[in-house]
C-alpha cells in the first residue's frame, strides 16, 4: 500500500467514525427523572420555561450536535383539531436547540395520511423551514433494520435519519387513541418506524413499551396545549378538543407519559403500554412517586 | 412569399406550439399539487374542444363554458386547421417526434389517401356510437388521450426514473454525490412525489401513448393525419376555409415544398385544405418564393378534396352502431351488483358513462393515488373511467380535487362540506380474516384511521376463546353503516398482507343504481 493511499484511507475511516455516531444508547440512565409541568397562555412561552426548568437545552445538547425534533405530524389536520403537535411548541424547541449550538435540526415523521398534506396542513413544515430546520420526508430507501431487543418487538425497519442523529427530542401531542387508550411520547415513536406498522397493533402495549425501551429520547416535551379527548388519534371535530394550555417536559419518557396520562384524567395503571413499561421496570407508574413540578407562567 | 418570412412564420408557429404544450402540462401538474382553493382552470383544453361540446350537448345539463369551443371552430373557417398546427399540445408532441425522425423521410412517400381518410371514418363511428349512450370519443380525442397518458404513464414514469437516477447519484460518496445530493434534495422537495404513484394499466396506456409517438418516425404526424377525430372535425370545416396557399409564376415544379409537409401533400403536388395544418414548412422550403398566403372565398365548382365514398361512410356508421350496441348487452349491464366504487360526486352510472370522457384529469388530481382507470370492472364501455381502488389509496376526507377538475361534471363539483357527507360506498368487515374475530388479537388500525368524527368504525370489548382455547378480552371491530362514507382508508391501512379484512363496496352508494 502506498503511503498516500494509507493516509487517505486513514482519514476517510476515522472521519466516517466521527461523522456517523449512531444513537445507540439504551433505556433511560436518568435517575432524577423529574417532570416539569407548565401552564400558561402562550404555547411558545410555556415550552421555553419548561426546558429552562429542566436545566436548559444546553444540558441536553452539546455544541455541534445534529438534533432530531420528532413531532406527531401523523394527520392531515389543522392546529385547532389537535391531531398534530402544536407548531409553536416546536418553534420554541427548534430555537432553543439552535441557540444551544445544534449544527442541524431535523424535523421528520412517518405520517398516516399523505405526507405532503400532513406537513403542510399542520403548519409544521412552514414553521420549521422558516427557522432553518431540515424538514425531511420519509424516504423508504433509507429504511434499515433496527434491533429493539424486545420480547415482542425485535428487529423492525427504522428510517436511518433517526439513527444518525446525536440527540432525539420527542415532541408528541397528548391525545385520545382508540386502541392504545392514549397516545403520548412512547407511542409517538411509532413515527420512526417503517414497514407494516399496523401489525404492531397486536399486543400494542408491549410493543410500545419495548419501542421506547429500545430507542432513547434525550428529551420529551408533551404538547398538551390542546388535547383531543375523544375519537382519536385522527379526530377532526372541534367539540372533541379541549384547551389545557400545558406542556410537560422530562428527560424520562415514561414519567412524562405518566404525568400526561394523569393530566388527561386517566389512571396510568389503566393504560396498557404504561402497565407494560412498568413491568419492564422502565419507571414508576404511580404519580405520587414521581417528582412533578407544577408551574404557571 | 420569400423564405425569410417563411422562416419567421415557422418560428412563430413553433413558439406557439411550445407555449400551449407548456400551458397544458402546467395546468395538468398543478391540478395534483395546488391547494384546493387555488386549483387552476385545468379544463381549459377540454372547453375549447368541439367534440366535448358535442358530448355536453348530448349528456346535458348544458355547461355554457363549452361554448368556448365555438371559437376555434369559427377561426378554422377563416384559417383552416391552424389549431392542429399551432395550438394542439399533442399535435406539437407528434410534430416534435416527426422532426426527430425527419432524416429518414427525405425520400418522398406518396400520399396515402386511405390513411388520411381513416380519421373521418373513425369520427363517424364515434359520433354515431355517442348517440346511443356509448361515449367513446375520449379514447381518441387528443386532449383526453394526452391527459390520460400523462397522468397514468408519462408523469409517474418520469418521476420513477428521476427518483431512481438522482437517488443512486446522491448516495455516491465521491464528487458525483456532492453535485447530485442538492439536486436530489431540491427535486424531492419541489418536483418528485414522496411516494411513487402507481396505476392500473400504466403499461398498457403508456405503450399506446409511446407507440403513437413512435409511429411518427414511420409516417409524419401519424396520429394527426390518420386517427385524430378532432382533426377530422377541423378538417371538415377547413375544406371551406378562406386561407389558401396558391402558387405563383416563380414555381419551377421542383417539389421542395413537400420535403417537410406534414401530410406529404404540399401546395405543389396535391393541395388538400382539409389536411393542411398550416405548419408553413413549405414557405421555408421553397427556394423561389413561389408560394403565397392569401385569403380567398372558396370558389364554386370542383375543389381538390378527399373522396370519402358513400360505401365507406355507411360502413363506418354501421360500425358505430355495433360499438354502441355491443357493450350495452354485456352481462354486467343486467347485474344489480357491481364490484367497483366511483369517486365522490359521481352521477348515476348511466349518466356517468355518457358524461365521462375518460380524460383521466381526476387520476392526476387525486392526491392519494386512489382513483384509477377501470379495466373491465365497469364493463366494456367503462374502460378507463375512474374507479376508486382503496388498496392503492384512500379518498382523503379533506379533499374535493377530483370533483373540481372534472371538465364535464361526470363528477359533480362538491364543496368540502358536501363531500364529507357524500357516500361513495360502505365498508364491510370480513370476519373470517379480521384479526379481532379470526385470531382473537387486538388490532383497530381501521378504527384509528376512520376520518368520520363520530367514527363509523368502532369496537366493543368481548370475551372470546382464541385459537389456543384461552378466554381473552378482545376489542372486536364493527362498522356503523349509516355513518360510513366509503372513503376506503380502512381498507387501505388494514395490516393483513394477503387481502384486507375490511373492504369498501358500492353498497348504499349515494347515487342512482341505474345501468
Amino acid at each position: 500500500m502506498k503511503r498516500r493511499t494509507f493516509v487517505k484511507n486513514g482519514v476517510l475511516f476515522s472521519s466516517s467514525i466521527l461523522l456517523a455516531r449512531p444513537n445507540r444508547a439504551q433505556a433511560n440512565p436518568d435517575t432524577a427523572a423529574a417532570v416539569i409541568q407548565v401552564k400558561g397562555e402562550s404555547p411558545y412561552e410555556i415550552t421555553k420555561r419548561a426546558v429552562a426548568e429542566i436545566g436548559g437545552m444546553g444540558k441536553i445538547i452539546s455544541r455541534g450536535d445534529v438534533v432530531m425534533v420528532k413531532p406527531n405530524i401523523g394527520w392531515n389536520r389543522t392546529v385547532e383539531q389537535a391531531a398534530c403537535t402544536n407548531p409553536e411548541v416546536l418553534r420554541a424547541l427548534i430555537e432553543l436547540a439552535f441557540n444551544a449550538g445544534a449544527k442541524k435540526v431535523v424535523v421528520m415523521d412517518n405520517t398516516c395520511h399523505k405526507a405532503e398534506d400532513c406537513y403542510q396542513r399542520s403548519g409544521i413544515e412552514a414553521m420549521a423551514r422558516e427557522l432553518g430546520a431540515d424538514v425531511r420526508y420519509c424516504d423508504e430507501s433509507r429504511l434499515v433494520a433496527h434491533d429493539f431487543k424486545g420480547e415482542y418487538l425485535a428487529k423492525w425497519p427504522v428510517f436511518k435519519d433517526y439513527l444518525e442523529v446525536d440527540k432525539f427530542i420527542n415532541v408528541p401531542i397528548l391525545k385520545h387513541h382508540g386502541s392504545a387508550g392514549l397516545t403520548i411520547a412512547m407511542k409517538n415513536l411509532y413515527g420512526i418506524l417503517g414497514g407494516n406498522r399496523g401489525k404492531l397493533h397486536r399486543d400494542m402495549g408491549e410493543n410500545i413499551a419495548e419501542l421506547a425501551g429500545g430507542f432513547r429520547s434525550h428529551l420529551v416535551v408533551v404538547d398538551a396545549y390542546r388535547i383531543l379527548l375523544r375519537n382519536g388519534p385522527v379526530g377532526g371535530r372541534l367539540s372533541d378538543v379541549e384547551m389545557r394550555k400545558t406542556v410537560i417536559a422530562s428527560t424520562h419518557i415514561m414519567h412524562a407519559d405518566v404525568a400526561a396520562a394523569v393530566l388527561f384524567g386517566k389512571d396510568p395503571r389503566q393504560v396498557e403500554f404504561l402497565q407494560a413499561a412498568h413491568k419492564k421496570k422502565m419507571g414508576e407508574i404511580d404519580i405520587a412517586k414521581i417528582q412533578v413540578k407544577l408551574l404557571t407562567v | 412569399m420569400d423564405a425569410k418570412t417563411g422562416k419567421r412564420l415557422q418560428r412563430l408557429r413553433i413558439s406557439s406550439q411550445f407555449f400551449f404544450t407548456w400551458l397544458f402540462f402546467f395546468l395538468l401538474l398543478k391540478s395534483g399539487g395546488a391547494a384546493i382553493e387555488h386549483l387552476p382552470q385545468t379544463g381549459f383544453f377540454f372547453y375549447i374542444d368541439p367534440l366535448f361540446l358535442w358530448v355536453n350537448i348530448l349528456a346535458g345539463p348544458f355547461l355554457q363554458v363549452f361554448l368556448l369551443a365555438l371559437i376555434p371552430l369559427i377561426m378554422t373557417m377563416v384559417f383552416g386547421r391552424f389549431f392542429c398546427g399551432w395550438v394542439c399540445p399533442f399535435g406539437a408532441l407528434n410534430q416534435f417526434f416527426t422532426w426527430l425522425g425527419s432524416r429518414r423521410q427525405r425520400k418522398k412517400i406518396a400520399v396515402s389517401r386511405s390513411s388520411l381518410r381513416l380519421k373521418y371514418l373513425l369520427l363517424i363511428i364515434l359520433l354515431v356510437a355517442s348517440l346511443f349512450a356509448s361515449q367513446l370519443l375520449g379514447w381518441l380525442d387528443p386532449f383526453a388521450l394526452l391527459t390520460r397518458s400523462s397522468s397514468v404513464a408519462l408523469v409517474p414514469g418520469a418521476n420513477f426514473l428521476a427518483q431512481h437516477a438522482l437517488q443512486s447519484g446522491a448516495q455516491n460518496q465521491g464528487w458525483v454525490g456532492k453535485i447530485i445530493k442538492p439536486l436530489y434534495d431540491f427535486s424531492r422537495r419541489f418536483l418528485l412525489t414522496v411516494r411513487q404513484r402507481t396505476f392500473l394499466q400504466a403499461a398498457a396506456i403508456g405503450l399506446i401513448f409511446f407507440g403513437l409517438l413512435l409511429l411518427n418516425l414511420y409516417r409524419r404526424r401519424f396520429f394527426c393525419n390518420s386517427l385524430c377525430p378532432l382533426g377530422a372535425v377541423y378538417g371538415f370545416v377547413a375544406k371551406y376555409s378562406l386561407l389558401r396557399l396558391p402558387l405563383n409564376e416563380n414555381c419551377t415544379n421542383c417539389g421542395a415544398c413537400s420535403n417537410h409537409c406534414t401530410y406529404y401533400g404540399s401546395p405543389f403536388q396535391d393541395y388538400l385544405k382539409s389536411e393542411c395544418v398550416l405548419c408553413l414548412n413549405c414557405l421555408n422550403d421553397c427556394p423561389f418564393a413561389a408560394i403565397d398566403v392569401r385569403f380567398q372565398l372558396p370558389r364554386s365548382g370542383k375543389r381538390p378534396a378527399l373522396d370519402m365514398g358513400r360505401r365507406k361512410i355507411l360502413a363506418a356508421a354501421g360500425c358505430g352502431l355495433a360499438a354502441a350496441a355491443l357493450p350495452q348487452i354485456g352481462v354486467n349491464k343486467k347485474a344489480k351488483a357491481h364490484d367497483f366504487i366511483r369517486p365522490p360526486g359521481a352521477v348515476a352510472e348511466k349518466e356517468f358513462l355518457k358524461k365521462c370522457v375518460r380524460c383521466g384529469a381526476c387520476l392526476q388530481a387525486c392526491p392519494t393515488n386512489a382513483i384509477q382507470p377501470a379495466v373491465f370492472q365497469a364493463g366494456l364501455e367503462g374502460i378507463w373511467t375512474p374507479v376508486l381502488i382503496p388498496v392503492n389509496g384512500y379518498c382523503e376526507y379533506e379533499c374535493v380535487r377530483c370533483t373540481r377538475v372534472c371538465p364535464t361534471h361526470a363528477l359533480m363539483p362538491l364543496t368540502l362540506e358536501e363531500k364529507k357527507q357524500f357516500k361513495i360506498g360502505t365498508a364491510v368487515i370480513n370476519r373470517s380474516t379480521c384479526y379481532t374475530y379470526a385470531d382473537g388479537y387486538n388490532c383497530a388500525v381501521c378504527e384509528e384511521h376512520c376520518p368520520v368524527p363520530e367514527k363509523a368504525i368502532r369496537f366493543r370489548e368481548v370475551e372470546v376463546y382464541n385459537f389456543r382455547g384461552k378466554l381473552k378480552k378482545v376489542k372486536q371491530i364493527y362498522v356503523v353503516p349509516d355513518l360510513c362514507i366509503g372513503c376506503g382508508i380502512c381498507e387501505n391501512v388494514c395490516p393483513r398482507t394477503d387481502a384486507p379484512a375490511i373492504t369498501v363496496g358500492a353498497e348504499e352508494e349515494q347515487r342512482e343504481n341505474s345501468f
